[in-house]
């Protein structure tokens, strides 16, 4: 049962970590739809460097390529005013070719001797993520620096006429939030899996992106979230460790997840929640900052 | 900070991009990434110039690469007509890839069920089956988003995933089972689609579709609700349209569309004739992604998709020469079409501004 | 410093800021500013009158640093400085309140006003700037809920939340954006009072107004009337008139008056009896309306907005959903009929959102004027347009309505404020036939275009149309109405027919201080 739910919390871990780097610039105004292709740059760079150098030069690399690419859509979206979604579209179909081409040819699994240290068979990434989203909830409500950054995304006119850069602002939060998708990406190919596949992601990306919808961008909540969703994927992915003998075919629970994502979508969307969802939704989310 | 001030130049917004300067643009993006494609092929020890005359050589050889760039190309122009209707109504119909799979599932399940049907029967079946399909699968996205409020791109993403595992549950170790157990049964010789001049039929009934939609997006009462639709829901309400409908609506004939594309894609192609591993027909999956890419290049103009869908398919088609006749490493296709993805979103920009120089 | 005249007006003191030989040119040749000198004392109010179009929008950018002057210098306390962005300004001592509030509506007041504060730390310490704020309230008489959320507040109130954010950044000089447009009559009195203290505590003060000529009156000392970039006139405010600031704002004799023609009222096409319904917010907006409109009358509801007026033209053109209440017109009954049908019926709405809503800026001429056509069977063979008598329909309405375009294939984001405006009245008067629904048409308009607004609605009167006027102008309503309704809180106080209405008491209605008839 533990190992069970170990793997549950990495999955969970994958997901908070981009989740929450999402979170940080949707809460800017920056939607990044391209979060399934930074997370899919992000494990093949972990992967090809924990390869050569070892694992924590791989989830420096993975964030550093995350990064990169965060910047790419920053600079399109932000600065280029190209749409958000097309950058972010862009980006992710980019990352699958791309992928494909650097790093299938190292199918397979991890050499020998590169292996994550396991506390209790869980990576130490799982507490590294707590560390992240409790920084995070502090940054966002405590610090002038969160204020900053709400306001940015809640009305950016407002926010620049009170001395607040805005386009610094969406800057920094997309950079990092794409970093952290890199990272979240490397520990998915390294130590989560530990072998490499082609596009190894599988739709995680778009659930991490769910996620931050459902989570009415409060850190806390896609916490809560990101337990959940890691728990039923991974209980997709091996049911036999749960129930003994599990009738159901193996691509009906894959799907578990979707279903499940689109179940809360319908639930969020009922009158109850719209009207709490709209008023935490940062109100300049997706919109391009044209000044005058 | 990137700032344009600072260079001493100045972003001119323009009002409407002709359709000239469109095609200007396209094109500057698309030498750009040749360009930068000529990067990596040196890297692995390639003459871009040579590789690029094999490409295109083989792409357009009618004995060699022909049929395959028309059927790759016209399966994109399904994809990219899947992608305009909706989002002539500004709804981003992502869920091309699950309309497909949908539609193929339409389509193979009457063709199991009635092999022996007469071809002409048999094949009109198969398409309005999966037309059906698909056009269900588009409804339900369509549903989620007119009527409930959920946004289209997670939407269609999830159930893209979904429609994955269901071809998967229905192909490997399932009901539609071949003999290599992970792919399916081959298709009955009946339902196998009559080729006109290297090309599936369905391809000329892509093009015809095509000519179809922009009469209707351009003429009809109808498409010109869709329009006022996406340019402003506020304003399309003030005078009496019906937006959930209209959204349900726009997503049922973009799924129908897409799901054609199935029967099109297994059917027409003789070196498939059924549904492959779940590898390879995602692979093909993933191709549908093309569509909001050309869909956004040609302005919304289902005319422009057809030529734009061809050249796409023979990118296609001829990097594959890459890896196989010129042994460069496996994925280098894929690398292309993924750099072409990224300069033509990039590219975008020049649709809405000009730079120039201040004073 | 100041000294305190007999009227309890101050004399200005220091000269805070000065602009000289300010001029601005856009990329086209547009002259926004020519040659433009101004200056600005501490504890004085000092307002800036013009057209749109005038100059006040470039001048009011510039001052507050968005934009740069292409020749002329600024003056701060006799030093000469550049603004290059508006935290330069706002460093300086400038602040600026905006017509469009630039106020983040999630958050709250104390969040609003300490944003980007230079004293607020990396760490909010909101109990220190909590009192900070509260004793600069208290220093100028203010009284507002720290812990409201913006979107909670009121018009005035959010005024009155940009007011203190600038001054708590410090400002010495406010820049007021037509500052009583959207306030009710209570919440200008408030906001005089505030102006008064304020400039008792030497804050030079410098509203921009348009059109609330009435206004400048009650709330300044001098008045400076741009026009085509130019400084045209500088007056005292005691020595002005309205007529003559009008034609120095115009530049020639402005009729205020238009002579209402003499119509026979016919028929009646619209009964309304105990229309209710909610706002977005789902509180109540209409409170039991009743009325009724005549072929040949204008009714003319007067409010100040947020009163309900939007929901009521909402619900009428079939955008809003009628809680109780029945809507009954020509005879039928279609309180909650949608609105195609009433379209077809000939109930045309003219609605207070312009570009975006009454008009699509990608669109050209031709395909906005079409939104009024496209169900009409005329215009429409087997599904498809018919595109030929499509244009030339539009070609007509486009010259009668004089909608100024290169051709009919313009995109209508191409049109300025008047004649996106024209285009609007040609699309949709005529294909009225009954009842025209104008919900607040002069907003944001010059005087030429105003003028022409209200001449067309005189002309649906004469036609035998009834039209229901929805207006925050008073002036407007009284000259045009045959009969006026003010309404507060969803509420008509009164229906009065306008040879008894005084506008005092219309006024004094729309506040809600007078019970009623």
């Amino acid at each position: 049962m533990w190992p069970f739910i170990a793997r549950s919390l990495e999955v969970a871990t994958i997901l908070l970590i981009a989740a929450i780097g999402e979170l940080l610039n949707q809460r800017s105004g920056v939607i990044n739809v391209g979060i399934e292709g930074l997370m899919l740059l992000g494990a093949a760079a972990g992967f090809i460097t924990a390869s050569i150098w070892g694992l924590i030069p791989a989830f420096v690399i993975g964030m550093m390529i995350g990064g990169l690419f965060g910047l790419i859509h920053s600079i399109l979206s932000t600065s280029l005013k190209v749409n958000q979604v097309v950058s972010g579209m862009g980006i992710w179909l980019f990352a699958m070719g791309f992928v494909t081409y650097w790093a299938d040819r190292y199918s397979g699994p991890l050499p020998r001797g590169v292996v994550s240290p396991r506390i209790y068979e869980l990576s130490p990434m799982f507490f590294i993520a707590l560390i992240i989203v409790i920084v995070m909830w502090f940054i966002l409500s405590k610090t002038h620096l969160g204020l900053k950054i709400k306001s940015v995304g809640e009305n950016p006119f407002a926010a620049e006429v009170s001395g607040v850069k805005v386009i610094r602002t969406r800057y920094l939060c997309t950079i990092i939030g794409g970093m952290l998708a890199g990272l979240s990406g490397a520990f998915l190919s390294t130590t989560y899996l530990g072998a490499w596949s082609h596009l190894p992601t599988k739709g995680l990306g778009w659930i991490a992106f769910a996620l931050v919808m459902f989570s009415l961008w409060r850190p806390m909540i896609l916490l809560g979230g990101s337990l959940i969703f890691g728990f039923i994927w991974q209980f997709a992915i091996s049911p036999e460790t749960i129930y003994a003998g599990i009738p159901a075919p193996l691509p009906i629970l894959r799907m578990l997840p979707f279903i499940a994502t689109i179940a809360v979508l319908i639930i969020i969307s009922r009158e109850k929640f719209r009207k709490k969802w709209a008023l935490s939704k940062p109100e300049a989310l997706g919109e391009p900052y044209i000044k005058e | 900070m990137i700032s344009l001030e600072a260079l001493k130049l100045k972003l001119e917004r323009i009002p409407v991009v002709s359709g000239g300067q469109a095609v200007r643009i396209s094109l500057l993006s698309l030498v750009l990434s040749f360009i930068i494609f000529s990067v990596f092929l040196s890297i692995e020890g390639a003459n871009p110039i040579d590789a690029y005359t094999n490409i295109f050589s083989f792409a357009f050889d009618p004995n060699l690469g022909l049929p395959t760039t028309l059927h790759r190309g016209l399966f994109l122009l399904f994809s990219t007509l899947a992608f305009i209707i909706p989002y002539s109504a500004r709804l981003w119909n992502v869920g091309m890839e699950g309309q497909f799979y949908l539609g193929t599932i339409g389509a193979f399940a009457v063709a199991y069920s009635l092999p022996t049907l007469h071809p002409a029967l048999l094949i009109s079946l198969m398409l309005l089956s999966g037309a059906l399909f698909g056009a269900g699968y588009g409804a339900l996205a369509g549903y989620l988003r007119g009527k409930l409020n959920v946004n289209e791109v997670v939407g269609c993403l999830m159930l893209n995933n979904i429609a994955f595992w269901l071809i998967y549950l229905l192909t490997v170790g399932g009901p539609w089972a071949g003999i290599a157990e992970s792919t399916s049964r081959p298709l009955p010789p009946n339902a196998h689609a009559p080729m006109i001049f290297y090309t599936p039929f369905t391809s000329y009934l892509a093009v015809g579709i095509a000519v179809v939609l922009y009469i209707f997006l351009s003429k009809s009462v109808l498409g010109y609700k869709i329009r006022v639709l996406g340019n402003s829901p506020t304003a399309a309400q003030h005078i009496g349209i019906n937006a959930p409908r209209t959204y349900i609506l726009v997503m049922t004939i973009g799924g129908a569309i897409a799901g054609l594309s199935g029967y099109h894609m297994w059917a027409g192609d003789p070196a498939f004739l059924m549904i492959p591993r779940p590898e390879a027909y995602k692979a093909i999956g993933d191709l549908t992604y093309w569509g909001l890419i050309i869909g956004l290049v040609c302005l919304l103009n289902s005319l422009a998709a057809v030529p734009l869908s061809i050249f796409i398919g023979s990118i296609m088609t001829g990097s594959t020469v890459l890896v196989r006749r010129l042994r460069l490493p496996f994925g280098l296709d894929v690398l292309f079409l993924g750099l072409v993805s990224i300069t033509f979103a990039a590219f975008q920009f020049f649709y809405m501004y000009r730079i120039r120089r201040m004073k | 410093m100041g000294y305190e005249d007999m009227d309890g007006k101050i004399e200005g003191g220091e000269t805070i800021l000065e602009v000289r030989g300010l001029t601005k040119i856009y990329p086209g040749g547009v002259v926004a500013l020519d040659n433009v000198d101004l200056e600005f004392k501490s504890g004085e109010i000092h307002a800036i009158l013009g057209e749109n179009g005038a100059g006040k929008t470039t001048l009011m950018n510039i001052l507050f640093g968005v934009l740069q002057p292409d020749r002329g210098e600024i003056y701060m306390y006799g030093r000469k400085v550049r603004f290059r962005s508006p935290l330069d300004a706002i460093n300086m001592g400038i602040g600026m309140v905006h017509q469009l509030r630039k106020l983040i509506p999630a958050h709250t007041v104390l969040e609003n006003i300490i944003l980007g504060h230079p004293r607020a730390g990396r760490i909010l310490d909101f109990k220190k700037m909590r009192r900070e704020v509260e004793e600069l309230c208290g220093k100028y008489g203010f009284r507002i809920n720290l812990d409201a959320r913006v979107w909670q507040l009121s018009a005035g109130e959010q005024q009155l939340v940009e007011i203190i954010r600038a001054l708590y950044r410090g400002a010495k000089i406010l820049i007021l954006d037509e500052p009583t447009s959207v306030l009710t009559p209570l919440e200008a009195e408030a906001f005089l009072n505030s102006l008064k203290t304020m400039s008792k505590q030497e804050i030079a003060l410098v509203p921009f107004v348009t059109h609330k000529l009435p206004e400048v009156f009650a709330i300044s000392d001098r008045v400076t009337i741009l026009r085509k970039g130019r400084v045209v006139k500088r007056l005292e405010t005691k020595d002005a008139t309205m007529k003559a600031l009008a034609e120095y704002m115009v530049g020639r004799e402005v009729l205020f008056a238009l002579s209402k023609p003499k119509v026979n009222i016919g028929e009646e096409i619209l009964r309304v009896e105990n229309l209710s319904a909610m706002n977005d917010k789902g509180l109540p907006a209409i409170r039991g309306v009743s009325f009724t409109i005549r072929e040949g009358e204008i009714f003319g509801v007067a409010g100040v907005s947020g009163n309900g007026q939007q929901e009521l033209a909402e619900v009428l053109a079939g955008l809003r959903r009628a809680e109780t209440g029945k809507i009954i017109f020509m005879g039928k009954d279609i309180t909650n009929a949608p609105v195609l049908e009433r379209l077809k019926m000939g109930i045309g709405y003219i609605p207070s959102e312009r570009l975006g809503v009454g008009v699509i800026g990608g669109f050209s001429l031709v395909e906005n004027i079409l939104m009024s056509l496209y169900f009409d069977k005329e215009f429409v063979n087997r599904g498809l347009l018919n595109y030929k008598k499509i244009r030339e329909y539009a070609e007509k309405v486009v010259s009668e309505f004089e909608v100024v375009a290169p051709s009919i294939n313009t995109k209508a984001a191409h049109l300025s404020g008047g004649n996106l405006q024209r285009l609007v009245l040609s699309r949709v008067i005529p294909r009225t036939s009954k009842l025209l629904i104008a919900n607040l048409p002069t907003t944001g308009l010059d005087v030429a275009a105003t003028e022409y607004v209200r001449k067309r609605l005189l002309d649906c009167k004469e036609m035998g149309m009834g039209v229901l006027l929805i207006s925050d102008d008073l002036d407007e309503v009284l000259q045009l109405s045959d009969r006026i309704a003010p309404i507060y809180e969803g509420r008509f106080v009164s229906i009065i027919p306008a040879e008894e209405a005084k506008k005092e008491v219309v006024g004094a209605m729309m506040t809600g201080a007078y019970p009623g008839r």
